[in-house]
């Protein structure tokens, strides 16, 4: 009974943590190095939509939207439009899709993809604070620093490039909706992928 | 190359045939279409299957994942007038990975399909059945895979079940949550949704753990188990990704050394 009630707190610990970035509410603030060791914190971006892309370039999930293009039109369309596209890698080292230096800038090249920046985040701790589950996991937070959308990058499920035409990109959507001043109208969804392979 | 060893002692032990497909060796899977019998009778159903063979420590997935990876998928090639139903997916177990849960299959699995023959299929014919199988296997990392699965069954007006496949059936049978007479009832607290379930034995709920069918409802997290009043309560968190109330939330349970059972909990209204 008490290792039950034990694991079942531990669950609900976790779930809270899952849970601080919550839909409507300051998205956690964070400070972390890309792969050149320049610094960069949310908190220097306010005044300008963030959205947030968890990464790990081994995942078949993410080689369909990287090698597809799917990703790197939707940073360049983000940018072009005055955002900021932070990828974040929670990958611990010694496990898959792990990057370190100058291998974020390498894989980044290889799909032509060009974001404002790669984050390291090895030892998981933004990717707990915003409860990322899989590569990908979407967040778009907003220019006063509010989460507007956490979930998949899209609406299918799956590693085929053919049902991209079929799919919604949900970050996209968010962000002319929250150009166009409207609420976001698919707030979360369920994110498919890889699990992030952290460390602890 | 394990995979390699896998393909040949599972070509060995099971010769593609009457029965079943060439094996598809794929990355840390063999995957192989049989049948249960050795024909097709017209106007009958007919039960199909995709075997999936894996490596230790690989595995693929339920309809509901959970909090990462896909659902194995079958796409049918048919004649006109056969309809194969969905996956009759047998009860899957949990994999904890760090703080992710997901559910699915390990070793030597076999996801049942019910396939309708037409009526107007011929006897003395041959019918070619094949399938698009896709999956993803995942150790920690993960690899997707897929292959199209053909294999040419004779049509009679009687059909015997095949001694090496059938056992396979059986066993799936019997891996079946098994659904019956009992109530369940789900309430939404707070950030919890609650599940009283009146009439199935469960005892103190002892070992119990349960998995929701449908996803973007319950946290995948093992449930608290409780018992009140001589019911078994699952106490569940709230999926982060829940947005609104289905009608029901299906689940299946896994007591430790029974059966596992298809349960359906209703919302009340106003709950």
């Amino acid at each position: 009974m008490s290792f039950r009630l034990l694991a079942f707190s531990a669950a609900m610990a976790l779930s809270m943590s899952a849970m601080a970035a919550t839909i409507g509410a300051p998205a956690p603030d964070f400070s972390l190095p890309d792969g050149n060791g320049k610094t960069h914190a949310l908190s220097e971006y306010k005044g300008k939509t963030v959205v947030l892309e968890w990464n790990n370039p081994e995942c078949p999930f993410v080689k369909k939207h990287y090698s597809s293009g799917n990703i790197p039109k939707q940073q360049a369309a983000a940018i072009a439009e005055g955002a900021v596209w932070l990828v974040v890698n929670s990958g611990a080292d010694g496990k898959q899709g792990h990057v370190a230096g100058n291998a974020a800038s390498a894989f980044l090249a290889q799909y032509d993809a060009r974001p404002t920046a790669y984050l390291l985040d090895a030892d998981g701790k933004v990717g707990h604070a915003y409860g990322a589950k899989t590569t990908p996991h979407m967040y778009v937070i907003d220019g006063g620093g509010v989460l507007r959308y956490a979930g998949g990058i899209d609406s299918i499920a799956s590693t085929d490039k053919e049902d991209l035409v079929k799919a919604t990109q949900y970050v996209p959507q968010a962000l002319s909706e929250l150009k166009a001043g409207k609420t976001v109208s698919v707030a979360t969804s369920q994110p498919y992928g890889c699990g992030v392979k952290y460390g602890s | 190359m394990r995979i390699a060893f896998a393909a040949i002692a599972l070509a060995t032990a099971f010769p593609a045939g009457a029965v079943s497909s060439t094996p598809f060796a794929g990355d840390h899977i063999a995957v192989t279409l049989i049948s249960e019998s050795d024909a097709l009778v017209p106007g009958a159903s007919a039960w199909l299957g995709l075997r999936l063979q894996h490596e230790p420590h690989w595995h693929t997935y339920w309809v509901n994942p959970g909090d990462s990876g896909l659902p194995t998928k079958l796409a049918w090639h048919l004649p006109d007038g056969f309809r194969a139903g969905d996956i009759a997916w047998p009860a899957p177990k949990r994999f904890t990975l760090g703080e992710l849960y997901n559910f699915g299959y390990d070793g030597d699995v076999l996801l049942p399909v019910k396939v309708e023959v037409s009526p107007s299929a011929q006897p003395g014919s041959t019918v070619a059945v094949s399938v698009d199988a896709k999956w993803l296997v995942c150790e920690e990392q993960c690899i997707p895979g897929k292959a199209t699965l053909t294999l040419d069954l004779p049509v009679r007006t009687q059909a015997t079940p095949d001694a090496a496949t059938a056992t396979l059936f059986a066993g799936a049978r019997a891996a079946q949550p098994q659904a019956g007479a009992w109530k369940a009832v789900a309430q939404l607290a707070g950030e919890r949704i609650e599940v009283r379930v009146r009439g199935a034995d469960l005892g103190t709920g002892d070992g119990l753990d349960a998995y929701a069918e449908n996803g973007k409802i319950v946290a995948n997290a093992p449930p608290q188990i409780e018992t009140r009043d001589g019911s078994v309560v699952l106490i569940f968190l709230k999926s982060d990704y829940f947005t609104a109330l289905p009608k029901s939330l299906d689940l299946v349970l896994r007591p430790r050394d029974a059966r596992a059972l298809r349960v359906h909990a209703f919302f009340p209204r106003g709950s």
